[in-house]
């Protein structure tokens, strides 16, 4: 079996263990990096990119549909959702291919295969083109997460489906129940709506999006309405059997059948099979249990990414890589700020928020001020035909601290970053309204909310 | 061998930074486990802190006077031979190296990484010597794996010759609202930045400066007391302003409830007025049989000796009674660990030497954390009754009131009575009234049997 001697070996290659591997090249470590599947990972093969192609093109259809609001007369138009599915195929490719040319840029060395911990310093990859071995002077896990279902429901990906399925499937089902209705869930909602699908989604928790502001799964839920898709919240799922034209499932409130379902539950840490139980690697819940320089128990091994905890965010597992390199490295990195990591859901209206939520907020002990405008008064979504949504502030009365923004709306996945700089530097609400925003853009609604917040909002 | 990172430690909860009072081993000391290091002024007490590891103090980075924010490296201790370089260019430019220092060793052209901070031997490979980084406080011990901190400020002094200190608008605020002088305050953010935590963690310091033209500190500090002046504003102690922050967090969460009872002190006065005439014996105090009492009491009732855990509730099987003590500017809580296991001399002792140790700020840190339970006495002030506000996550809190000479009715007819109030409060997420009340009886009637402190 061949040997390999390297600084840093990664195992995994998806947005943290790519991103780590690249860091690590840059402070001057050489770098193996093993992958059974695609570079990139989930993220960037199965998960976020994919369906942000998804849900453009479910944005398309739906303009599409409003032409005549733009004065344009269609002669009728065909939607086809297996090149929908093509073409979010080409964009997954071309970002895969993305990171292997940045790791030949690097001089990053990718081991396709399977990789297993055999000790604190070697690595076993059982690989298409044969076994190796690696040995390295650090190890940098970032194996990530994979669907969950509910107890007793199998993942057949043909009529119970997870996001796994979804996003290969060239055929879009003409019904489908949506189990969660959490960020997965409601693309998914979203994609199968335009595409002509009757669309039901069932949550166990009261209402959609759970951990966002009330208000947002409000406005949320308003907008699904206007589009048909059904929603039952504070429902639990009893089974999900063959039935009806595919699926039946079975809730607490009466029961729901569809062609397909998809589960939409949560994601699980991909831990099992790694070598981590000989080692006695720390695990807490199911997670990886890492210092916040993301070493596990065992000196030398870090992980990062879904397999470390909540959020299960790729720019959090990015942010972890770095910190992992550079602790490797013996710089001192700064440790991650988990209070002020962004979360976005791209469905339409978009949705992103960083912080507090109002309710957090209060339980916490805060006296909130809150600011809050609606994009109906925005010039530039007026002007976009685009003004479902709200920015919404949550601050502290007396400090004007910014604890928490929400949006949901236009293009809130881009506008958040102005909040999440302004928390980074410690900025308060003075600092925001003081800062000149161009007009017309939708970011002016971020400078609204935040005079909203001190009673001083012009535009409404 | 090991090398022994020394850190500043976490003396308590709200704890962000300490100033190193004094050390108390010079560079060349060879220490022990256990021994003394120096002595750190946080912001409830001033604690030793202790050795957890042995060989020699081989560098002293954060000398006296100054402060470090916790986690940050302030020694090493390490056998004479072993190469300590790796783990000195890690830590943080001493105040004493200044800028020239910093300089140097930021050339490192790389604009994502922390402040300056050398690599350490890069990369830390299995055959490196095993670096415990340790600081003192409670079962601290053990090697742990820790981030280091952010590389935290260049020591120098925020405040530039230029009078312009850098800091984020928000601890400006923070700063301007209570009216601490940021230029006393070593940023702990990007660049020596002064950020929140720098704020909340500081204190007003009178006098420290002289008062020019601060740009934000806008509230005056001091005014001498003239006649004629309507009022004046004092700044808070570290230690008032440490129990400003942590008592609401007590108050507003922890639902408390209240259980009252009077105890009838007669016998318990006759017999430690006769023991405090032995000779040879430490005098005993009634505080002293309260404690022993609790303790007896707390171990048959553990669900009043526990704490709320979210989703749980950890009930102690042993009773470390927190023993609250009034100091000039604010109130502070030794801990006599393992009360059930002492005789009420032990505890007369032990508590007498807690006490004196903390009104001269003399304690350590593992003597101001962990109790399971705390006990507040007014007696000496002539307070009839009085409640408490537990300390989490502690589970109750007793306040004991004076022993007083009052009328009471027996069987005999009128007569004259010591009695004494004791009221306890309790976490109601922990227990019920039922089971205060109990626990209150039995802590009575060890009380109204006092011989049953002595068996």
């Amino acid at each position: 079996m061949a040997t390999r001697n390297v600084d840093v070996a990664v195992v995994g290659t998806g947005p943290g263990g790519y991103v780590a591997a690249i860091r690590c090249a840059q402070l001057g470590l050489s770098v193996a990096a093993v992958e059974d599947d695609r570079p990139g990972g989930v993220c960037l093969n199965w998960g976020c990119i994919p369906t942000k192609a998804l849900l453009r093109n479910a944005e398309v259809v739906n303009l599409f549909e409003r032409a005549a609001e733009f004065g344009i007369r269609l002669a009728g138009f065909e939607a086809n959702y297996a090149e929908a599915i093509q073409r979010s195929r080409r964009v997954a490719d071309r970002m895969s291919k993305g990171v292997e040319f940045l790791f030949r840029k690097n001089k990053i060395t990718l081991v396709p295969g399977r990789g297993v911990l055999k000790s604190r310093d070697t690595v076993e990859v059982a690989g298409t083109g044969g076994n190796e071995t690696i040995q390295a002077k650090a190890v940098i896990l970032a194996t990530g997460s994979e669907p969950k279902s509910l107890p007793g429901v199998p993942i057949d990906e043909k009529t119970v489906i997870s996001s796994n399925g979804a996003v290969r499937s060239e055929r879009s089902p003409k019904s489908i129940v949506v189990i969660g209705a959490g960020a997965v869930g409601v693309e998914f909602a979203d994609v199968y709506a335009a595409y002509g699908a009757q669309v039901t989604i069932l949550e166990a928790l009261p209402r959609l999006v759970p951990i966002e502001d009330e208000e947002v799964s409000k406005e949320l839920a308003r907008a699904f309405r206007r589009r048909s898709i059904e929603m039952k919240t504070g429902v639990k799922v009893a089974s999900v059997t063959p039935g009806g034209p595919g699926v039946m499932v079975e809730t607490d409130a009466g029961k729901v059948e569809a062609e397909q379902a998809l589960m939409a539950v949560g994601r699980g840490a991909k831990v099992t099979g790694l070598g981590l139980e000989a080692l006695s690697v720390r695990l807490d819940r199911g997670f990886v249990r890492v210092s916040p320089r993301m070493e596990t128990s065992v000196p030398g091994v870090y992980a990062i990414g879904d397999m470390v905890g909540p959020p299960l965010l790729a720019h959090k597992a990015m942010a972890e890589g770095v910190v992992a390199a550079e602790a490797i490295a013996g710089r001192s990195p700064r440790p991650l700020d988990y209070g002020n990591v962004p979360a976005c859901t791209y469905c339409r209206p978009q949705i992103a928020s960083v912080g507090l939520t109002e309710a957090k907020a209060r339980e916490a002990g805060r006296e909130v001020s809150i600011g809050k405008f609606p994009f109906t008064a925005n010039g530039k979504a007026v002007a976009l035909g685009d003004t479902e949504g709200f920015v919404k502030v949550v601050a502290d009365k007396a400090s004007g601290e910014i604890l928490g923004v929400h949006i949901v709306g236009p293009e809130a996945t881009e506008i958040i970053h102005e909040f999440a700089v302004g928390r980074t530097l410690e900025a308060t609400l003075e600092e925001i309204i003081h800062t000149i925003h161009a007009h017309p853009t939708l970011s002016e609604a971020a400078l609204e909310a935040t005079l909203g917040a001190l009673g001083q909002a012009i535009h409404i | 061998m090991a090398i022994t990172k020394v850190v500043m430690p976490k003396l308590s909860e709200a704890m962000e930074t300490g100033k190193i009072i004094k050390w108390l081993k010079k560079e060349g000391d060879r220490v022990q486990g256990g021994d003394i290091l120096a002595e750190i002024e946080t912001d409830k007490a001033d604690v030793e802190m202790e050795a957890f590891g042995a060989g020699v103090l081989r560098k002293i980075l954060v000398s006296a006077g100054e402060k470090a924010p916790v986690g940050t490296l302030i020694g090493v201790i390490a056998e004479p031979a072993e190469d300590i370089a790796a783990v000195l260019a890690s830590a943080p430019i001493p105040a004493a190296a200044g800028a020239g220092a910093a300089g140097g060793a930021s050339a490192r052209n790389d604009t994502r990484s922390a402040p300056p901070a050398a690599p350490v031997a890069a990369p830390s490979g299995p055959a490196a010597p095993v670096v415990a980084t340790v600081g003192a406080g409670a079962g601290s011990g053990r090697v742990s794996f820790r981030a280091e901190e952010p590389a935290p400020a260049l020591t120098a002094p925020t405040a530039a010759a230029t009078g312009r200190v850098k800091a984020s608008p928000l601890a400006k605020k923070i700063a301007a609202q209570t009216g601490v002088d940021l230029r006393l305050i070593r940023g702990s953010g990007p660049g020596g930045r002064i950020i929140r935590r720098d704020v909340e963690a500081a204190t007003v310091t009178v006098a420290a400066a002289p008062v020019a033209a601060a740009p934000v500190a806008a509230a005056p500090v001091t005014a001498p007391v003239l006649p004629g002046v309507e009022y004046e504003d004092r700044p808070l102690s570290q230690i008032r302003a440490a129990i400003a922050r942590r008592m609401p967090l007590s108050k507003a969460p922890v639902p408390h409830f209240y259980v009252t009872s009077e105890v009838a002190m007669d016998r318990a006065w006759e017999l430690r007025e006769e023991l405090n005439a032995l000779e040879g014996q430490p005098k005993i105090s009634v505080n002293d049989f309260v404690v022993r009492a609790c303790a007896l009491a707390l171990l048959k009732h553990p669900g009043v000796n526990a704490s709320f855990q979210g989703e749980s509730i950890r009930v102690w099987h042993r009773a470390h009674i927190g023993i609250a003590v009034a100091l000039e500017d604010g109130l502070i809580t030794p801990v006599l660990r393992d009360s059930h296991a002492k005789s009420l001399a032990q505890i007369a002792v032990e508590a007498r030497d807690l006490a004196e140790r903390a009104r001269a700020r003399k304690l350590r840190a593992t003597e101001l954390s962990g109790a399971t339970f705390s006990i507040s006495n007014l007696g000496m002030y002539d307070v009839t009754e009085f409640s408490a506000i537990i300390n989490p996550p502690e589970g109750a809190i007793l306040a004991v009131g004076s022993v007083r000479r009052v009328a009471v009715v027996d069987d005999a007819g009128l007569g004259v009575g010591r009695r004494m109030a004791l009221t306890l409060s309790c976490d109601h997420r922990v227990m019920d009234g039922a089971m205060g009340a109990r626990f209150l009886q039995d802590v009575k009637r060890l009380l109204e049997e006092p011989l049953r402190l002595l068996v």
